[in-house]
């Protein structure tokens, strides 16, 4: 029990955090974003809280796409992406529901929807699920997935990214968003990173390599922590 | 608490390949708080059934929507809600869907309790997340049921809506099912100011 109560309103995010919609040359933004504003509503108890025994009914524990059994290895660079839960206070989100998912190191994902001619690799599982630990912590280890075009009439390439589903401890605090790696030269011409007008929110979206001398030589590894939006009422563990 | 904020991260899509691995059968069912656990035995069982649809009405496959709701006493498992030690040990009030071609969701649930928070009354709702391939960012919504025409006109975010909007967040019942009361919600992401779906910030 704690004595924190949520604020009648939750601050807005500072202007071009979100991102700008709908986007040129992305012609699905024109048809699902709704054309009128959001209606602005008072938080209540079922926006400031959420589920927080989430991993009793989605399992978790898978966090290695890329070794699924001895002899089972996949295609590519292997990496470890690791980071932080945090809520904006800079405090550990215990608990969150983790999802990860990624195209294979050819640009393919391992889903039906997939219609690219780049090869599956049967040994990628292409996603992963974990809850953060105490300190708010995650690990994944995987393999650096490659750039894939975007089958539009103005086509253009994504950059190497990883997707993120975060489940948190409020319904204001669900995230879902993309990972990028630093120094990409795509990552200048994707239009989903760059509709973030924001440069500093931007650049967040991009993890931080970590020198061997920290991690070793075993794969290369990234950094990537996780600021949830109303995760401030998060009870005190 | 620090004094430094931290800037939270930026939405992006949920994209096209969201994994149909994640998805197993009773993730939609929010009268079990696991795969293998029996139904919660409290509450009047409802099952949730709706089309996701963008502009013109065009059905919406392979998009995925959250369901959000206090028990059937109108509470939440959480710190945050005074009566938590009350409230269902067996719901977690929690489900996840995804559309299928025809871009059909379904939900099962028990009707919410409505509640009292400070000095402001919720009518029995349920909030409703969707995520897809063209939204940059997770819009949300709130159901509201036909059982409860004086609490709804009470509901402080019901209010937030014109007087011709809020019909469009009640959902409509339909012939029982499977021993379940059915209610049909459809979510039209993008219309006119008539008929587009009343989406919330918070
Ligand atoms: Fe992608």
């Amino acid at each position: 029990m704690t004595d924190w109560q949520p604020p009648n309103r939750w601050p807005p995010l500072p202007e071009g955090v979100q991102p700008a919609v709908p986007i040129d040359g992305y012609p699905n933004t024109w048809t699902f974003t709704p054309a009128s504003p959001p209606y602005s509503r008072p938080l209540t108890r079922t926006e400031a809280t959420g589920p927080l025994e989430l991993w009793r009914k989605l399992p978790c524990g898978d966090n290695n796409l890329a070794v699924l059994a001895p002899g089972k290895i996949a295609l590519g660079q292997f990496i470890r992406i690791s980071g932080r839960i945090l809520g904006e206070d800079g405090r550990p989100v215990p608990g969150a529901i983790v999802e990860l998912w990624q195209a294979n190191t050819a640009g393919r994902y391992a889903h039906s929807h997939d219609d690219s001619k780049a090869p599956v690799d049967p040994h990628f599982l292409g996603h992963g699920r974990v809850f953060s630990d105490e300190t708010g912590g995650y690990t994944f280890f995987t393999i650096r997935p490659g750039a894939y075009p975007v089958p539009v009439k103005d086509t253009w390439w994504r950059p190497p990214h990883v997707h993120f589903s975060v489940v948190g401890p409020s319904s204001l605090s669900r995230l879902v968003t993309q990972m990028y790696f630093p120094g990409d030269p795509l990552n200048d011409w994707d239009r989903i990173l760059n509709s973030i007008h924001n440069p500093t929110a931007r650049m967040r979206l991009v993890a931080r390599q970590l020198h061997p001398a920290e991690v070793g030589d075993a794969f290369l590894a990234y950094q990537f922590d996780i600021v949830l939006r109303g995760a401030l009422a998060t009870p005190e563990a | 608490m620090s004094s430094d904020i931290l800037l939270p991260l930026s939405s992006h899509t949920i994209g096209p390949f969201f994994p149909p691995r994640f998805f197993a059968k009773a993730d939609n069912d929010l009268t079990r708080i696991s795969r293998d656990a029996p139904p919660t035995t409290q509450g009047t069982r409802y099952i949730l059934v709706g089309t996701v649809m963008k502009e013109g009405r065009v059905p919406v496959p392979n998009a995925i929507l959250e369901l959000w709701q206090a028990d059937a006493g109108g509470r939440f498992r959480h710190p945050l809600d005074p009566d938590c030690e009350q409230a269902d040990p067996d719901f977690l009030g929690w489900g996840r869907d995804w559309t299928d071609l025809s871009g059909r969701y379904s939900f099962r649930s028990v009707l919410p309790g409505g509640y009292r928070d400070g000095t402001t009354r919720r009518a029995p709702h349920a909030n409703l997340t969707v995520m897809g391939a063209g939204l940059m960012r997770p819009v949300s919504t709130t159901v509201y049921f036909p059982d409860f025409p004086a609490e709804n006109a009470k509901d402080a975010v019901l209010k937030m809506l014109p007087d011709s909007a809020r019909s469009r967040l009640v959902a409509t019942e339909r012939p029982r099912e499977d021993g379940a009361r059915v209610f049909h919600f459809d979510v039209l992401l993008r219309g006119s100011p008539e008929d587009e779906t009343p989406f919330f910030q918070d």
